[in-house]
């Protein structure tokens, strides 16, 4: 017996007896494929979710004019103008998912980040301000990895 | 030592009516300026470019201006520059819009092209003349001031924008 395994008792044990049995697997030939992507993508895709302090609903075109509202105050008409997709919006989790070419991903991320509040205008004179946050969950260069997030997985 | 570099954008501000142009000082210009540049591109761009930007030579006659920006953003201001559409003095806005004949590194180097480009308007628009009268007191008036030997370039614009 090792003398680790000794030290720690059963749980240094199975651990030394793993890595015995991994030992032992080294030596099959690798089963799996790797793959390598040379070119980088050119879309960057984020999935967003949002945060009001009351309740709110909005339509997706709400959703894409808050945006670039937000775009046009940092950035002004020159600098914010630039393409960006909103491809799914789900109401009711209020969490949505984005697509921008790669030079403007920095600028949309850093437009999103500052976007603070949101006017709602509930009488044709006043407009509220709503206090509401929005929070970039996961950016990738690939559609698929936004699919499995481990943070939002149900456990039964 | 490093030296702080900046780029100096010479303006023209055209207005339809010239009496306009008297209305013209530094504060309303480098207003104007602000505005286009937070138009144009927002709180980052303005943030980016306003250190160091000021107006450094304005002449109300000729309506030229000298705008002074660091030479790392200069960029910024000279693409907003197009949208300045009016300047805005007590309260009365006068249309107008820049135009911008020269990008130099020096304040020298904006002078010379100052000097030059009001040459070349003075005989663009002589032949433009319609009576020998005209001529002939444009041709004193400039014969007047070209007597002192170190003429400088404000005397010579003024010449060079009266026709």
């Amino acid at each position: 017996m090792d003398r680790g395994a000794k030290v720690f008792g059963a749980l240094g044990q199975r651990l030394y007896s793993n890595r015995m049995r991994r030992a032992a697997k080294k030596e099959e030939p690798a089963t799996y494929e790797r793959l390598v992507y040379k070119n980088t993508s050119v879309y960057h895709y984020m999935s967003i979710s949002l945060e009001f302090e009351n309740e709110e609903t909005l339509s997706p075109a709400q959703l894409k004019q808050f945006i670039v509202n937000g775009l046009k105050d940092i950035y002004g008409e020159v600098g914010g103008a630039f393409p960006f997709d909103l491809l799914k919006f789900d109401e009711l989790k209020l969490t949505a998912i984005l697509r921008v070419y790669n030079s403007g991903l920095v600028k949309l991320w850093s437009a999103l980040t500052l976007l603070s509040s949101f006017d709602q205008e509930r009488c044709a004179v006043r407009v509220n301000q709503e206090r509401c946050a929005v929070r970039v969950n996961q950016v990738s260069p690939f559609l698929l990895a936004l699919s499995g997030n481990s943070r939002e997985l149900e456990l039964h | 030592m490093v030296r702080l570099k900046s780029r100096y954008l010479l303006c023209e501000v055209c207005v339809s009516d010239r009496s306009h142009l008297l209305l013209l000082d530094d504060g309303t210009v480098q207003n104007a300026a602000k505005h286009a540049l937070i138009q144009a591109h927002g709180d980052y761009g303005f943030a980016h470019s306003i250190f160091g930007f000021s107006v450094k030579y304005l002449n109300a006659h000729t309506g030229i201006v000298l705008l002074r920006c660091r030479k790392s953003h200069y960029r910024l201001i000279w693409s907003a520059l197009p949208f300045i559409t009016g300047l805005k003095k007590r309260g009365q806005k006068v249309p107008c819009f820049f135009n911008c004949l020269h990008v130099g590194g020096t304040i020298r180097t904006c002078q010379k092209f100052l000097v030059r480009y009001n040459t070349q308007q003075l005989h663009r628009m002589l032949p433009l003349c319609h009576s020998e009268e005209e001529r002939s007191a444009i041709r004193k008036s400039v014969l007047s001031c070209t007597v002192q030997k170190d003429a400088d370039a404000d005397s010579e614009e003024d010449i060079g924008e009266e026709d």
